[in-house]
């Protein structure tokens, strides 16, 4: 059967990461998973996924934010939407230390930010809205 | 009695011009003792007669009573130089013993007619000069009166004073019995004193006067220093934003400073190396060098020991680490200071010159100042930051593992995982109740610990308080829904903005509306109402049909953690948290909170708190 979209969940939970998979195969998604933002970069390289959850704080408090930004300076991957979810509000995030005063700027990387704890079937009727609005790549 | 400031700089500056005069008139007259020795060895050579004795006697005279005053001056500054009635009274015995010497020689010279008599005036100038005018006006009315006397005195009395005998002995035998000759040598005598009595007064004045001008202007210009400096802390201390802190501060010193380009560098965690943290007037080349290692370069570890370094010509090789940056950069001379807080050495400000500065000691103490205040502020910003991203750590990893076990929970629950029995899922609807309800705590405890590290008053700005309650109103349907209760708002037209933050101003709306609906049971009203008090204040009102509290619940509601009994049988799970951040949001806004409530029948929270009034009375963005 085909499925709706190839999500990559790029997330350090691994019970957050279960849980999600569990849900989003329900709903017909391919779901893959990456630990932390060097392995979700390299599963980027190896298949361009449709759509990106990425959580904010993992190995390093902003390593999230940097690998999404980093895939913004990048055409090919410019374009993949990013739900951005974290349990480090945005508010204490723009007052955090000095290194990251800077964290969230304008251009703000991120479809989609979303505070954990996150109702998961929310989650993925956002997906779905935010897969339909955005163009697929043949 | 006086004003202490004004006591202290009259007493300085009267017993300092004080003692300067005496010791002036003593040396004026070691001159004036002299004229009769000079006369006596200058006169005879000339062939005239002069009568030696009495000259004599006058001279030592006037040397002996200038050589007690002498003394007697030294020993006042020696022994009373912080008394300035002594020195006072000394000016005048002075006076007085001069005019009583000039008295008796004028008597014995004739009197009214002696030729000695302008030389009186002169005395009377020394006395305007040297007193106060009250004190002027008595020696010269005492010099009047003693004149008139000696005037009057032939007619009413036989003793010839100042006779032709007496002129004699003090005058040369040339000019005994010309009266012209002696009177307008004295008269003569008399205006060149007086002369040169004038000028040196108005020379000294007029030196005085520049010093004056000299010392006002430098007050001028150090008063506009101290003025910049207050704005420049003033505009640094209203800074919760680091980065913007430190711009504001290296672009504020180079203008202060009247510098090239200033620079301020902050220490890694580890207090190993550098790196430029702000600069100004420098490009992006010259700081492009990344972190500046301490061991690498010698300058830097003094300053962070402590120690100011003060180049006016920067020409060696060894001061810099990058030399041919400082080159390129066009920097001539360089002062830098360790940027210290109340606690520790934060890193280096540093202010550098184009041509050779020559920067003085009161640049570097201003500088200083400059400096030790900016550190002051910059450890108060990291310290603030600090405090909040702890908080933001504890609650991230609190937050993430019962984000995760809610998922788990929820996705057993709705069957994901396989089909459940009713003990099963009811089991689970119970776990879920219980992680949701410790999110909740948590999400208190940070709003609460937020408003406590003053975040609450970051980024403040005019809030429509209209705005944020239809934001949020909608996020309460689905809960009032579920428990059938009727929800309504009436929200007036016109509401004055509040100077808070968005998120002050929900936390204290969706604490009260949460509450209304969470402890009125199913099928109950909450009614919200929002409108202007007095034109300038704004009145936030929940109303439900609650359970209601007793008085003594009331009394405790704002107690942390309190949950009335009944509240707690109706509701198992609660923070005791929510109403406890209500009142902290209002005492932050300058309002107040009042409660009415009835056991049974329901219960009114009324907040009142004051509109933001813009300059310009414009309403809210």
């Amino acid at each position: 059967m085909d499925t709706k979209a190839d999500i990559l969940i790029i997330e350090d939970d691994k019970d957050l990461v279960d849980s999600m998979k569990v849900i989003f195969e329900s709903k017909n998604f391919t779901v893959r998973a990456a630990y932390n933002g060097k392995e979700g970069f390299a599963a980027i390289q190896a298949q361009k996924p449709d759509l990106i959850i990425l959580d904010v704080m993992m190995s390093t408090p902003t390593e999230g934010i940097d690998l999404a930004q980093r895939l913004k300076t990048r055409p090919e991957y410019r374009q993949i939407p990013i739900v951005m979810v974290t349990g480090f509000p945005q508010q204490m995030a723009e007052l955090g230390p000095d290194r990251f005063v800077n964290a969230l700027r304008e251009d703000w990387p991120a479809a989609k930010f979303m505070e954990k704890p996150v109702d998961l079937e929310k989650l993925a009727e956002t997906l779905e809205t935010i897969l339909s609005e955005s163009p697929m790549e043949a | 009695m006086r004003p202490g400031y004004d006591l202290i700089r009259e007493q300085l500056f009267i017993r300092k011009e004080l003692k300067e005069r005496v010791l002036w008139l003593v040396k004026i007259r070691w001159c004036v003792a002299a004229i009769p020795f000079i006369a006596m060895v200058a006169l005879p050579p000339l062939h005239f007669d002069v009568a030696r004795a009495p000259l004599f006697l006058l001279g030592m005279s006037v040397l002996v009573y200038n050589g007690s005053f002498l003394g007697v001056a030294r020993w006042l500054e020696h022994r009373r130089a912080h008394a300035v009635t002594p020195f006072l009274v000394l000016t005048h015995a002075q006076i007085m013993v001069d005019l009583a010497t000039l008295f008796v020689v004028i008597t014995l010279t004739g009197g009214a007619s002696s030729p000695l008599l302008p030389l009186v005036i002169c005395h009377i100038v020394l006395a305007g000069i040297l007193l106060a005018p009250m004190a002027t006006f008595l020696y010269a009315g005492i010099t009047v009166a003693v004149m008139g006397i000696l005037a009057l005195l032939p007619r009413f009395s036989n003793w010839r004073i100042g006779s032709k005998a007496w002129q004699s002995l003090l005058l040369p035998s040339g000019w005994q019995g010309s009266e012209a000759m002696p009177h307008t040598i004295a008269f003569g005598a008399a205006v060149l004193f007086s002369a040169f009595l004038i000028s040196a007064v108005r020379g000294g004045l007029q030196k005085k006067g520049r010093q004056l001008l000299a010392i006002s202007r430098e007050l001028e210009i150090a008063n506009k220093k101290l003025l910049a400096l207050y704005e420049m802390v003033k505009d640094i201390g209203r800074h919760t934003n680091l980065q913007e802190l430190l711009d504001s501060a290296t672009r504020q010193a180079a203008s202060l400073m009247g510098v090239k380009a200033c620079a301020i560098k902050l220490l890694d965690e580890e207090k190993k190396s550098l790196r430029f943290a702000a600069t100004y007037g420098l490009s992006g080349d010259y700081v492009s060098r990344g972190k500046l290692e301490l061991a690498k370069v010698p300058i830097h570890r003094e300053v962070i020991e402590g120690n100011p370094y003060v180049v006016d010509v920067i020409d060696e090789k060894d001061h810099c680490r990058y030399p041919e940056d400082i080159a390129r950069e066009r920097i001539a001379s360089m002062l830098c200071l360790p940027l210290r807080g109340n606690n520790s050495v934060q890193g280096m400000f540093c202010i550098y010159g184009e041509k050779n500065y020559g920067f003085k000691a009161e640049d570097v103490d201003f500088f200083t100042l400059m400096t030790d205040l900016t550190g002051i502020a910059v450890e108060r910003v990291k310290w603030d930051l600090t405090k909040s991203w702890f908080m933001a750590k504890v609650t991230h990893n609190l937050r993430s593992p019962l984000g995760a076990i809610l998922s788990m929970l929820k996705l057993v629950r709705n069957g994901y995982l396989g089909a459940l029995n009713e003990k099963q899922r009811s089991t689970l609807v119970r776990c879920e109740r219980r992680a949701e309800n410790l999110v909740e705590l948590i999400n208190d405890l940070l709003i609460i610990g937020k408003e406590r590290t003053e975040l609450g008053i970051t980024k403040l700005s005019a809030v429509s308080p209209q705005k944020v309650l239809k934001a949020i109103l909608p996020l309460f349907t689905d809960q009032a829904i579920r428990k059938e209760i009727t929800l309504s708002s009436v929200i007036a037209p016109l509401v004055p903005p509040v100077l808070a933050s968005d998120s002050l101003i929900e936390d204290l709306f969706s604490n009260l509306i949460s509450n209304a609906i969470k402890y009125t049971p199913n099928g109950g009203r909450v009614h919200v109402t929002l409108n202007t008090e007095n034109g300038d204040a704004v009145r936030f009102e929940v109303e439900d049909t609650g359970i209601g509290m007793s008085e003594a619940d009331i009394a405790c509601l704002f107690t942390q953690f309190f949950r009335a009994e009944n509240a707690k049988k109706l509701v198992t799970e609660g923070t005791g948290l929510g109403l406890v951040i209500v009142k902290e949001i209002l005492e932050r806004l300058g309002g107040t909170i009042h409660v009415s409530s009835k056991m049974g029948e329901g219960s009114r929270f009324v907040c009142r708190f004051p509109g933001f009034v813009q300059a310009e009375g414009k309403g809210p963005p």
